[in-house]
């Protein structure tokens, strides 16, 4: 390969990496966080108890939904597992006469749903989107049209793409070279760091890229889809097939006991169910589809059973998907790894800290590279200071952000109105404060700041569960449950980190040049007595 | 089984990560013979290769592969720290 070819990589890999980073790390931080979803679920929500029996669940949901809104359009009731907070049901009420169907924003109100704890009955639990506030996010960010943000998103996944592959071209020797860390040797550690997070986790980059992308192909490519669909409900009808609608008739009729149908379609799916979606419920027409869950095969499309819902009757199954239907499904299924079980998920997960950890020395180092390039260093021009404060602003920000999040979640009262959205709000204010912060006050300040407030405030979190809920550290170790104290472990372990980081911070003193390169050799002489 | 790969996977890099000249050096105390250092490679390499059979064995065709892949990336980062970080025994120049 000429030595052009490579400039020229290495030139699209630094511009391709900068322009959106800070998106990217974005992405990765709340995608890394969102392999704990369920778990965060419920983490977020101490008031609630664990799932043990999960269809005495399901008979509760059934029993609230006969009383409360027996002429539903329909019900959906999440089939309840240990890593659930019970079973979020919902009902669609009967359109009125002349109402269109289907209206947006309808979904997920609260005068349409309810949580079913783990004893059947319906659970006071503090409002809060849990979990799912970080999956939402890592795709549809927050406070603007999500069909920009997945613009916004998709494209920065593509220069992800461009710059995983440019990546490996420029830097011919990175799979040589990827044993070595020089440590406390300036950019060439940053160097070595951001080498070793690329390349130990690049299957896992390579896998994330591109299947995110194929999770957003539909709207990144619609030429195949417009090109062979008329409209948009003939390729829904096509890629989720249903069964047939039945006319509702009116003659009142006792639904089946949906324990049974969960049960049967159990056995015949050989697999764990996830939704039960009951359409007409105490009509005679009524039917029970049960969705296979994801947990149990890699494809996310996964199979649905429809039952006659008065004699508990099988009378429907979907066919099997198309070959580019199931490959679609199964790379979306990759990239969720929800088929994983606890030790997968913890590989995803570290992966993703490894993703993280590359965007993030990837950006600092596009400083660390030029800042002994620059004429005169104690005032840098406009370009590079936009750099680094934004690098101060998203990369010490956004955790910080978290933490805070993470306290909104435990402190704000459980009577104020719109309480989710104020978890929320709370997380963007205090990113906004600690931009703001980034860019009045000098970076080797905000740096060492950001991240001990960060760690401070994760390492108190657990404590404070210990202190006032029921479900701290040890109470849930005593009884088995490992999700939140492992939850509530990792918020430990991350928080020292974060200290460790502001203490290294700190210390670090950038001496000019002919202070350091003596304190350089020391360090190679000890670390490295090969070179 | 998935341990067992796992297991094949660390020693695979480890085995690649000594045949680079600092680490050899590091352990060793010398660079490595060209002889040596093809023995190391072929070791590494056939290793790695060995380690996917636990992983289908494990898991069949369709997560098999899968879990090999997250076999090598724990792997390679459980001997890229442990040539990093543990010291050396005997450190000479």
């Amino acid at each position: 390969m000429s030595k052009g070819f490579r400039q020229s990589q290495a030139f699209l890999h630094t511009w391709s990496g900068l322009l959106l980073g800070w998106i990217l790390f974005l992405v990765f931080v709340a995608g890394t966080i969102a392999f704990w979803r369920e778990g965060l679920n419920r983490w977020m929500r101490p008031e609630i108890a664990r799932v043990e029996q999960p269809m005495r669940v399901l008979a509760g949901s059934q029993a609230f939904l006969t009383g409360k809104a027996p002429d539903a359009k329909s019900w959906i009731i999440p089939v309840a597992t240990e890593r659930s907070p019970g079973a979020q049901v919902f009902w669609v009420p009967q359109p009125k006469p002349g109402e269109e169907r289907g209206r947006r924003g309808r979904r997920g109100r609260g005068d349409t749903q309810a949580l079913i704890g783990a004893d059947g009955q319906v659970a006071q639990a503090r409002e809060t989107r849990g979990g799912e506030f970080f999956y939402r996010f890592h795709f549809d960010l927050h406070y603007m049209p999500v069909i920009w943000a997945r613009w916004l998103v998709g494209f920065a996944t593509m220069m992800m793409l461009v710059a995983i592959v440019s990546g490996i071209v420029t830097h011919k020797k990175i799979f040589r070279d990827f044993f070595t860390l020089r440590r406390a040797k300036g950019q060439r550690s940053w160097l070595d760091g951001h080498n070793a997070t690329a390349v130990l986790a690049l299957p896992f980059h390579l896998m994330i890229t591109y299947t995110g992308l194929v999770t957003l192909m539909a709207m990144l490519m619609p030429w195949a889809v417009v090109a062979n669909y008329a409209d948009q409900k003939t390729v829904f009808a096509t890629l989720f097939p249903t069964a047939a609608a039945v006319e509702r008739t009116g003659r009142p009729a006792p639904l089946v006991d949906l324990r049974r149908i969960a049960a049967d379609a159990e056995r015949r799916l050989g697999a764990p169910a996830s939704f039960i979606e009951v359409s007409d419920p105490a009509d005679a027409a009524a039917r029970v589809s049960v969705s296979q869950s994801a947990s149990s095969m890699l494809s996310s499309r996964t199979p649905r059973l429809t039952y006659d819902g008065v004699t508990g009757r099988l009378v429907w199954r979907s066919p099997p998907p198309g070959a580019a239907a199931e490959t679609a499904g199964a790379m979306i299924g990759l990239h969720a790894g929800r088929f994983a079980e606890d030790g997968g998920r913890w590989l995803y997960f570290l992966c993703g800290i490894a993703g993280t950890l590359m965007v993030a020395s990837g950006l600092v180092l596009w400083t660390v590279k030029r800042r002994e390039r620059l004429p005169d260093p104690s005032r840098p021009h406009f370009g590079f200071r936009l750099v680094e404060r934004l690098n101060v602003a998203v990369i010490g920000g956004f955790p910080l952000a978290i933490a805070c999040f993470f306290w909104a979640n435990r402190l704000l009262p459980v009577t104020l109105g719109a309480r989710a959205d104020w978890e929320i709000h709370v997380l963007f204010i205090a990113w906004a404060i600690a931009a703001v912060t980034a860019f009045v006050v000098r970076p080797a300040r905000v740096w060492p700041a950001l991240f001990a407030t960060t760690g401070v405030l994760l390492v108190a979190l657990p404590v404070y569960d210990v202190v006032a809920t029921e479900r701290g550290l040890f109470a849930s170790l005593a009884i088995g449950d490992l999700m939140i104290a492992g939850i509530g472990a990792t918020i430990v372990v991350f928080g020292l980190a974060f200290l460790l980081l502001a203490r290294r911070v700190a210390r670090h003193r950038p001496a000019a040049k002919h202070v350091r390169n003596p304190r350089a050799v020391t360090a190679s002489k000890v670390l490295e007595p090969a070179e | 089984m998935s341990i067992l790969s796992l297991l094949l996977a660390t020693a695979a890099f480890a085995l690649l990560g000594l045949t680079t000249d600092a680490h050899h050096r590091r352990r060793f105390g010398k660079s490595p013979q060209a002889r040596g250092r093809r023995i190391l490679r072929t070791g590494g390499w056939l290793t790695l290769i060995a380690s996917v059979v636990p992983a289908m064995l494990a898991r069949g065709w369709i997560f098999g592969p899968i879990l090999w892949a997250g076999a090598i990336m724990a792997g390679a980062g459980i001997a890229f720290l442990a040539l990093n970080f543990i010291p050396a025994r005997d450190a000479r120049r």
